[in-house]
């Protein structure tokens, strides 16, 4: 499953295609919320086009080795390896942290 | 008799310990330990040497609660100073990665509002900790398994809205409608993701 999601980003982009799923958010109140331009980001990313992933979504730049991170800590033993990379990445205060940095980057793209 | 090193709850490496010794150690099943000639961590219960611990508990030999609370509070006294009472019940499972996890995901699959519902599993993971080291053991479970359970929620709708997102892409192309056909129907506000 993860294989044919990545080819699909990878051959199709995004931006072009109707078939990738809309942002709910978006079509309800007009806004940007902080996810939109995820799925073009990953697909310049796939294509190594790093300053196009910037320009389309800067938080998923970011997100997307937190995320990875967070898979191998929480379901590859990482947090046996490595206990204090997770209490400084994964611990209460990351996660305040991590939320309110997506809900200000929410209003930044928008009023910005 | 090999000398052990196990991982805590809290995730700090403790040992050595006989096998004898790490019968009043906190060691469950699932709790990792290391000694001499093995090549990585091992849960406890998949080391022969340290069915020991576990017989008890399985029921080979009657329990005896008296023998036991008397053996704690001389364990007790080796605790490390600095986490107060000696904590009899490991931490339960905080959540907290994967909570983070269901709050942040969603951003990467459109589906931005599923993100409450990780984060109220947040919520309820970041009161696991601090209500264990403040010796509410109940509360610090009752945390977790609300964790939990909205965490997992927010897994199976996440998982749902994939795969209803691939079924969508896969009968689209199924029935060969042309790409201009779907830009119309599906024009909604541009191509905005």
């Amino acid at each position: 499953m993860l294989v044919a999601v990545v080819f699909m980003f990878y051959t199709f982009d995004p931006g072009d295609m109707p078939l990738f799923p809309k942002c709910p958010f978006l079509l309800v109140t007009g806004y940007e919320c902080p996810g939109c331009g995820s799925q073009r980001a990953v697909h310049d990313l796939l294509h190594l086009d790093l300053k196009g992933a910037f320009s389309q979504n800067a938080l998923i730049l970011f997100l997307i080795p937190y995320i990875l991170l967070g898979i191998y800590l929480g379901f590859f033993n990482g947090k046996h390896h490595f206990p204090r990379l997770e209490k400084l990445f994964f611990g209460k205060w990351a996660a305040i942290i991590v939320v309110s940095g997506i809900i200000i980057y929410g209003v930044l793209r928008n009023v910005v | 008799m090999n000398r052990y090193f196990y991982i805590d709850s809290e995730g700090k490496q403790k040992g050595t310990f006989s096998p004898e010794e790490l019968k009043s150690e906190n060691i469950k099943k699932d709790t990792l330990v290391w000694t001499q000639g093995m090549n990585e961590w091992m849960r406890a219960s998949d080391v022969a040497e340290l069915d020991i611990i576990f017989a008890e508990s399985t029921g080979y030999y009657p329990p005896q609660p008296a023998a036991q609370s008397a053996a704690q509070p001389a364990f007790s006294s080796a605790q490390p100073a600095g986490y107060g009472a000696p904590q009899q019940q490991p931490m339960p499972k905080s959540w907290l990665i994967e909570s983070i996890l269901a709050t942040v995901l969603p951003f990467l699959l459109c589906s931005s509002i599923f993100s409450l519902l990780g984060i109220i599993g947040i919520v309820h993971a970041s009161k696991v900790e601090s209500l264990y080291i403040r010796g509410d053991y109940a509360g610090s479970l009752e945390a977790s398994s609300q964790a939990g359970k909205w965490t997992k929620i927010a897994m199976w709708i996440g998982i749902a809205w994939v795969v209803l997102w691939i079924v969508v892409v896969v009968l689209i192309i199924a029935f060969g409608v042309s790409m201009a056909n779907i830009g119309d129907i599906l024009n909604g506000s541009g191509y905005e993701i």
